[in-house]
């Protein structure tokens, strides 16, 4: 089985068959220029770092064979799955459902909703859409893990302290190995990402592991393995 | 009926709508277990200094008694195993075996992090009164694998002030999950500490940034002093 072996706080070992990439939140409205996180004052280019290791190692796992699960966040047209103290907290420039430059902000089947083209799902890949910042709560993503037989967890997206975070949370109380690829997840904020990745690894890996995304690529097999004949 | 706010806090007026009435408040007190603040417990016999895990012990001691004062339900979590440990994640054990602290092994005040032992009790200045919810959690999130949404929306509650230890990891955890949940959340600066401080403070700026994200940050003081009858 492959190891990442300068993975923090110890080596990290997984199952290729057992393993999935999940990229979460690569969203129009978070990370596009003139997109709804870029109109709130937020610097897109911190999140925009995590698009080129993040497509190439996209391209490596899904040559090894590993499946892909993708994650949105976002709300039904008539946002009756957005909690009233998510929808009216606080006194933003523009809410959930507003029009925004990409369309309605947060709303499912809108342009800036849709993951950007250069980490588009590929035709059978799973896309997962949650109302909140965990990818557990309110999704089918446990069941189709389970289906799957997964048991660790490469993952990647944004952002770092919040959906990343959130969603490693839940993924680690249910029992799954996580490794955070620290150069495919992305903050605004330079501080919270360091505080991020290291509050995964500390305590003994209390949430799981973090790792660079070329020494996972370094450890993949080039192609899927095929079954030996008898 | 007693309200709460607008209470002081950060990044907003807590909360959300202005005010709420008492009974739809829950006060949570997570993980004030022995084994993480007591003297004796593991934390303290790793060598650890447990006076960052106690600081909000007195701050704590005092909302609770206000919150009871008002009627408030109070739910009180702990996180444990059963004593055959079929509720434990493999990579769970692992770990903690990894940093000589092996759940189900024995420990300083019994098998570490097992339902029924001593040092998986809530130490006496916080312990819960007869008739308080009290939760029991596998994990670092209060809502996985347990009754709390039930108990909570069975009662109506809409909001929650949080209280416990570790700031970061399991206080931090489930309010996460109860902001998904559309739990309108307040977490008290002098309520909660964590092993290390820089974890603190950073777990409690994350909670302000972007308006708010999950919810706001506050004091006991602010609370009680927001407090009508």
């Amino acid at each position: 089985m492959p190891t990442v072996a300068a993975a923090r706080p110890t080596p990290y070992t997984f199952d290729i068959a057992t393993t999935v990439l999940l990229v979460i939140d690569m969203q129009r409205d978070f990370l596009e220029p003139g997109g709804f996180g870029e109109s709130l004052g937020n610097d897109v280019g911190q999140l925009r770092r995590t698009i080129a290791p993040l497509a190439a190692l996209l391209a490596g796992v899904r040559a090894a064979g590993l499946t892909v699960v993708h994650t949105r966040e976002g709300h039904l047209p008539d946002l009756s799955d957005c909690p009233p103290a998510k929808l009216h907290r606080g006194a933003p420039s523009k809410r959930i459902g507003d029009p925004g430059p990409n369309g309605r902000i947060l709303v499912r089947g809108e342009y800036g909703h849709d993951i950007v083209d250069e980490l588009a799902p590929l035709p059978g890949e799973p896309v997962v859409d949650k109302p909140g910042k965990g990818a557990f709560y309110a999704t089918g993503l446990d069941a189709l893990l389970a289906e799957r037989g997964v048991r660790s967890l490469l993952v990647t997206g944004v952002t770092t302290e919040v959906c990343v975070h959130t969603t490693v949370r839940e993924a680690n109380d249910r029992g799954y190995e996580c490794l955070v690829l620290a150069d495919c997840v992305g903050s605004y904020f330079p501080e919270f990402q360091r505080v991020g990745l290291d509050m995964i690894a500390a305590q003994g890996g209390i949430f799981g592991w973090v790792a660079e995304s070329t020494e996972v690529l370094a450890v993949l097999p080039s192609t899927t393995m095929s079954q030996p004949s008898s | 009926m007693a309200r709460i706010g607008p209470v002081t806090a950060n990044p907003y007026p807590w909360p959300y709508d202005g005010a709420v009435d008492t009974t739809r408040t829950a006060l949570l007190c997570i993980d004030w277990q022995t084994d993480f603040c007591g003297p004796g417990g593991y934390v303290d016999a790793m060598g650890y200094d447990i006076s960052l895990t106690r600081s909000g012990l007195p701050a704590t001691a005092r909302l609770l008694a206000h919150a009871r004062s008002l009627g408030m339900l109070v739910v009180h979590t702990r996180e444990g195993h059963d004593p055959d440990l079929a509720d434990l994640p493999p990579n769970k054990r692992w770990r903690s075996a990894r940093i000589g602290a092996e759940i189900g092994g024995a420990g300083p005040c019994g098998r570490i992090l097992v339902r029924g032992e001593p040092g998986w009790e809530i130490v006496p200045e916080v312990a819960p009164t007869p008739g308080e919810v009290v939760v029991d959690k596998p994990g670092k999130g209060a809502f996985y694998a347990t009754n709390l949404d039930l108990v909570l929306r069975t009662r109506g509650i809409t909001h929650l002030i949080l209280t416990g230890i570790t700031t970061d990891v399991c206080v931090h955890t489930t309010m996460r999950e109860a902001n998904d949940r559309g739990y309108e959340c307040l977490i008290l600066a002098d309520c909660t500490g964590a092993t290390d401080k820089g974890n603190h403070d950073a777990a409690l700026h994350m909670v302000t940034m972007q308006g708010g994200v999950f919810g706001c940050v506050a004091t006991s003081d602010d609370v009680i002093a927001a407090t009508a009858r």
